[in-house]
């Protein structure tokens, strides 16, 4: 008798069988729910948002808000704090950058996305200058990890802005006092010039309406006569304003520079580090000043990259590689372009690259040779696999 | 000639074993995933410093060098070994009821039985004849089904042909009375998915039994590593690997498949598809019910979606030695009544059973110097949340998370204190990743009718294949065998 026979004789399997044709007939129609994790899905977390700029209003002279209405039929939920990678296709080339969500969560008509002009700044410039209400947009659904979360975060948080870094704050600044939201914020903003500053009116408004918002404004480049606080955000300075900042926690978002300065000065006060949330912000403006950046490789080196069974491209070694490919028609999906979400993974088959030390790469990916194209620089000859 | 021998949809376990296997045979393979990144369940995401294990908890089947198990000879025949670094956890487990019962038993069966003795004196003998109930009933299963005796019989295998599909409370109440005692045996249930009352005990003790002579197991770089041990030998070996790349159709034609198209509208020509997405998915979604034989749309109806799980993932500054941890497997539970606690997982209700894992205990390495990292997880089905409305799911997740927080300070009181990062996975997470029903883990439920021994991962259309949990048995190493033995009944219908 064949094994599967056998099992026949186990105690129990006749009625098995008989349970299995009452289900066979009874059971649940699958087929009606073709469709439904897809639609499950799309209301939280959508790949793909479609918008059309219905307005476009101006900040201050280098800096607007582009407010994106949906060509969907919703816009998913997000978190204060989260960003979209904005698609965008200029001169023929098709790019992307992400840019935080200014409109709070509880306004669900739109998202507002306020961009700052960025010198030589490809996509800013365009976005500036060129884009007119009426344009449609693609763009991620919105993802990021700056946002705040209550189950660690506490209630007592102490902002720290600097430039356009100040966006993702006002969303969550806009959500607290819109909707009551019981938290304690404490924003320290710092911009060069008094008429830099963005939001500076309703920030001010938001302020004196709601005692549980306290902004102080930080000028580090002042006129003559200007009364208010100057210079950066420095140790004392940040004890001064924040007294007990230690027991807080402190979100981060501002020109790259702001970083190294300000997790410095935090940590003069004793801030773990621990308490410190920081928001990523893309490619460094200068690669070859990171550390660990090969000596003696000259920013402008340029290599060749083989896309194996696509084409070979060159690249520059002061460029990230994503870019390079971009510029030859090679679009890789991508979200963050800070080298922290891990959307354009790509394997290495040869050659060497550079990521700077903030990169989150998974330890086997490391080993098995995997990159990320918006953070990684070529510094060989390099052939990738897509 | 069709573009490619084979097209495997979804590099899960199951999908990177299949793909594997197929390809160390010489045929011309298609991997498809959607994600960036092979492994299904099996991968990992960072947050600030910390790399977060997604699923994997303790490995089973691997056994010692010497004594290998199932698990570790297959991964040798896949020749990918040599490149892992395996770490034996010491302990099945402790088990923790908050003011009545902390017990932790040794991943050795004397050691075991003599701590549950020391600690249940007067059920010495039940406890011992339960043991050699598991272990006889084990050793007999192992003759009639994994040997394939072709002598087995009733007479010869007694108790595996009179037990097998028994529930398995029935033979806990017969030799294990204090609930104490039952419920320091049965936290696995938890890894199958369906409490003892409903569990056939052949899935019941072949766990705790596997577990105690193969011993429980993790790996360096997380089940990640594996994943990507498993790509990288298939890559190696001539597979292509297609990520940011899912299926959206199969064609069939004349009863048989035809072709796959990608979802960016590429059609490629194949005989066979080994599909790793589950029945439900494939069928509905992939073929369409139109294109499927009455007769396999009959047997889908047969099918059931299985749990999913609500997991807190957190990276603290300390030491697990900080908070008195020194077991990696901890379950924590207020409630001795399994069936009450497998109630609770259909609803939105405070948790109260989790399983936290703390996987630097066995191994130092996992987390960075002074840190380590929690996997505190309770299972639940993905239905409650469906009717959560997006606005609130937020919401809704920080304030389920809340509760499991709260359970895990009754394990290690203090520990908030050193939370540096934390995310949280729902049933819907599970969802958005792995695209089944109810965000499945363990594909279908652990029902008998739905065991190998009555479900076939050889659909009714030709070179249609299935992989994976929903083959009838979740977990790593089910899932990571079911792709080998689905790609030897294929190669074995080739060559007919």
């Amino acid at each position: 008798m064949a094994l599967k026979d056998v099992m026949h004789d186990i105690e129990g399997y006749q009625d098995i069988q008989k349970e299995i044709e009452v289900v066979r007939r009874y059971g649940p129609d699958y087929t009606t729910q073709k469709g439904r994790v897809q639609q499950i899905i799309n209301m939280l977390h959508p790949k793909t948002l479609r918008f059309t700029v219905s307005e476009i209003r101006e900040e201050t002279t280098s800096t607007k808000t582009l407010r994106l209405i949906s060509e969907m039929d919703h816009l998913p939920p997000f978190q204060a704090g989260q960003y979209i990678n904005l698609c965008v296709e200029i001169g023929g080339i098709k790019t992307s950058r992400p840019y935080s969500i200014s409109s709070p969560p509880n306004q669900t008509a739109y998202y507002d996305i306020t961009v700052r002009t960025v010198p030589n700044g490809f996509v800013s410039e365009y976005l500036l200058h060129d884009v007119q209400p009426g344009v449609v947009f693609e763009s991620t659904g919105p993802s990021g990890n700056f946002y705040h979360n209550p189950l660690f975060h506490g209630d007592d948080l102490v902002f720290l802005a600097g430039g356009s870094g100040i966006t993702p704050f006002m969303s969550m600044i806009r959500e607290i006092t819109d909707k009551g939201l019981p938290r304690h914020i404490h924003l320290v903003y710092g911009s060069q010039h008094p008429e830099d500053v963005i939001f500076h009116t309703e920030l001010s408004e938001r302020a004196r309406m709601h005692e549980n918002i306290t902004y102080s404004l930080v000028i580090s480049d002042p006129h003559r006569g200007y009364h208010g606080h100057t210079g950066f955000l420095t140790a004392d300075l940040l004890e001064d304003l924040v007294p007990d900042i230690s027991t807080k926690m402190v979100y981060l978002c501002g020109p790259e520079l702001m970083y190294p300065f300000c997790l410095r000065e935090l940590k003069k006060i004793g801030v773990p580090r621990k308490r410190i949330r920081t928001e990523v912000f893309g490619p460094p403006k200068d690669v070859t000043a990171e550390p660990g950046w090969p000596e003696g490789m000259r920013s402008k080196a340029r290599f060749k990259v083989t896309v194996r069974g696509r084409k070979t491209i060159a690249a520059q070694a002061n460029e990230p590689l994503m870019i390079a490919l971009e510029r030859a028609g090679i679009v890789i999906p991508a979200s963050c372009r800070s080298g922290e979400c891990s959307l354009c993974r790509t394997r290495l088959v040869s050659g060497r690259v550079f990521q700077p030390s903030g990169v989150k790469i998974r330890r086997s990916d490391a080993q098995y040779g995997y990159i990320h194209p918006c953070m990684a620089y070529p510094i060989s000859d390099i052939e990738i696999v897509l | 000639m069709p573009d490619y021998d084979m097209v495997v949809i979804g590099a899960g376990n199951g999908g990177l074993t299949a793909a594997l296997s197929l390809v160390k045979s010489g045929l011309k393979v298609l991997l498809l995933e959607r994600h960036n990144i092979p492994g299904g369940c099996a991968t990992s995401f960072i947050r600030g410093r910390f790399e977060f294990e997604v699923a994997l908890h303790q490995l089973s089947g691997m056994g010692s060098l010497e004594r290998p198990g199932p698990l570790r000879s297959l991964l040798g025949r896949l020749g990918v070994l040599d490149r892992l670094t395996f770490v034996e956890m010491q302990n099945l487990y402790r088990i923790f009821l908050p003011g009545s019962l902390d017990i932790t038993l040794k991943a050795d069966r004397q050691e075991a039985v003599r701590s549950l003795k020391e600690r249940f004196p007067q059920e010495k003998e039940g406890i011992d004849a339960f043991f050699n109930l598991v272990y006889d009933f084990c050793m007999q299963m192992i003759g009639a089904v994994f040997m394939r005796d072709p002598e087995a019989s009733r007479e010869k295998y007694p108790l595996y042909f009179g037990y097998a599909l028994k529930d398995s409370q029935g033979i806990l109440d017969k030799y294990l009375k204090d609930p104490l005692l039952q419920a320091a045996l049965t936290p696995y249930w938890g890894y199958l998915g369906l409490p003892p009352s409903m569990l056939a005990f052949m899935d019941f003790a072949m766990v705790l039994f596997a577990y105690l002579e193969f011993k429980p197991f993790h790996l360096k770089g997380g089940s990640q590593a594996l994943s990507n041990a498993l790509a990288d030998e298939f890559i190696r070996l001539g597979g292509e690997v297609r990520y940011n790349c899912g299926a959206q159709r199969i064609i069939v034609s004349d009863k048989r498949v035809k072709a796959v198209v990608t979802e960016d509208g590429n059609e490629i020509t194949t005989g066979y598809v080994v599909s790793n997405v589950g029945p439900i998915t494939t069928l509905v979604e992939l073929v369409g019910p139109e294109h499927c034989p009455p007769e396999q749309l009959k047997a889908l109806k047969a099918r059931s979606v299985g749990l999913s799980a609500f997991t807190v993932y957190m990276g603290l500054d300390c030491e697990p030695s900080d908070l008195g941890l020194t077991v990696t497997t901890n379950f924590i539970s207020m409630d001795t009544d399994n069936d009450r606690t497998y109630a609770r997982q259909r609803t939105l209700e405070r948790p109260e059973t989790a399983l936290l894992t703390c996987y630097d205990v066995d191994d130092p390495e996992f987390s960075p110097d002074g840190c380590c990292q929690l996997a505190l997880v309770t299972l639940q089905y993905g239905e409650p949340w469906l009717s959560v409305p997006p606005a609130q799911y937020f919401e809704t997740k920080c304030r389920y998370a809340a509760g499991m927080l709260d359970l895990a300070e009754k394990l290690i009181p203090g520990y908030r204190n050193h939370i540096e990062e934390l995310e949280v996975a729902s049933p819907l997470t599970h969802m958005r990743y792995l695209g089944h029903l109810g965000g499945s883990i363990y594909g279908s439920e652990k029902y008998v009718r739905e065991s190998p021994l009555f479900i076939s991962p050889r659909s009714l259309i030709g070179g249609l294949y299935f992989v994976g949990a929903w083959n009838g048995a979740g977990g790593f190493q089910p899932t990571l065998e079911s792709g080998s033995s689905v790609a030897r009944a294929i190669l074995k219908e080739m060559n007919t």
